[in-house]
């Protein structure tokens, strides 16, 4: 298997080339970071502007199922996690395991995810298509849920590309592309799984948790 | 044959259980009137359960010292922007 890798011209060794792979990944994070960055600066300074509204429209949210969205996150990068541990080990049959709970977690979240776009539809709680909501802050309350439909929106989308990235993962492992010398594609792939996992873990708190004592 | 380092899946389980400990916490505490409090609650587990993740699962603990670098750039200029936006917005 180790005969199989070709180097790369410009690099010293696969140490150096797989260095030089986590380290462009990670710059592709820090723009995915500020990518997202840019909507919760502007979810923060719209928050200090209707602290109120915010408040009600936090317990607007469907509390269940964005908590329990949030705990079939986290356990999908625990098996991500595991999943590159075994790329790394060379054991492919527990890699492809792993990648395939991983996918079924990540489609359980965007069907549960779905669900709840339903509910808030029937709720009317939709900006622009048919936002019905009744008091004095109703205005600052559509802006908050034009903020939680983009903000989830655009994350279930990369949720949507790293599910097709896992499945590529698949079916790379399938036909025996990783060993315990060159797995570069599983760790990156896992890399940006956590990305879209830790934008998560900020979006749960700042939509569903706001006000609900 | 280069020997990766690979932490043992006791490590990563015991991760898991502390982020969905934290995520209890994070839930529960919300229920509970704190005032601005809640808020700072919310925020700090969240830092910490990303901290978790990227320290255990993205690995940062184990690789390369400039990849922590070029993580923490990332989050430097985020703190620039929405830093340097309510330098604006909380003055008026």
């Amino acid at each position: 298997m180790a005969d199989s890798i070709v180097l790369k011209p410009q690099f010293d060794d696969a140490e150096q080339e797989r260095v030089a792979s986590d380290l462009g990944i990670w710059v592709f994070l820090a723009t995915e970071i500020l990518f997202f960055g840019a909507l919760f600066a502007a979810y923060t300074i719209t928050r200090i502007r209707y602290p109120e509204a915010f408040a009600v429209a936090s317990r607007l949210t469907n509390i269940t199922l964005g908590s329990i969205n949030t705990g079939v996150l986290l356990t999908s990068s625990l098996t991500m996690a595991l999943g590159v541990r075994s790329a790394k080990l060379g054991a492919r049959t527990a890699l492809i395991g792993w990648m395939c709970v991983t996918v079924v977690l990540g489609i359980a979240f965007l069907a549960i995810k779905s669900t709840e776009y339903y509910l808030d539809y029937t709720g009317h709680l939709v900006p622009a298509l048919d936002f019905a909501h009744a008091g004095v802050h109703s205005g600052p309350i559509e802006i908050f849920f034009y903020m939680y439909f983009f903000m989830t929106g655009v994350h279930s989308i990369h949720m949507l590309v790293a599910i097709c990235l896992v499945c590529v993962l698949i079916a790379m492992a399938w036909r025996r592309s990783f060993s315990p010398e060159y797995f570069t594609p599983v760790e990156l792939g896992g890399l940006y799984w956590h990305l879209v996992d830790i934008v998560w873990i900020f979006l749960y708190p700042l939509l569903y948790l706001v006000s609900r004592s | 044959m280069i020997r990766h380092p690979v932490a043992a899946t006791r490590t990563y389980v015991l991760v898991w259980v502390v982020l969905m400990i934290l995520l209890t916490l994070t839930l529960g505490s919300a229920y509970i009137p704190l005032g601005s409090l809640n808020t700072v609650i919310n925020l700090g587990i969240a830092v910490a359960k990303a901290l978790l993740v990227m320290l255990f699962f993205m690995h940062l603990r184990s690789g390369h010292p400039v990849l922590r670098i070029f993580a923490s750039a990332g989050f430097f200029w985020l703190a620039l922007l929405i830093g340097l936006s309510l330098t604006d917005f909380l003055t008026r």
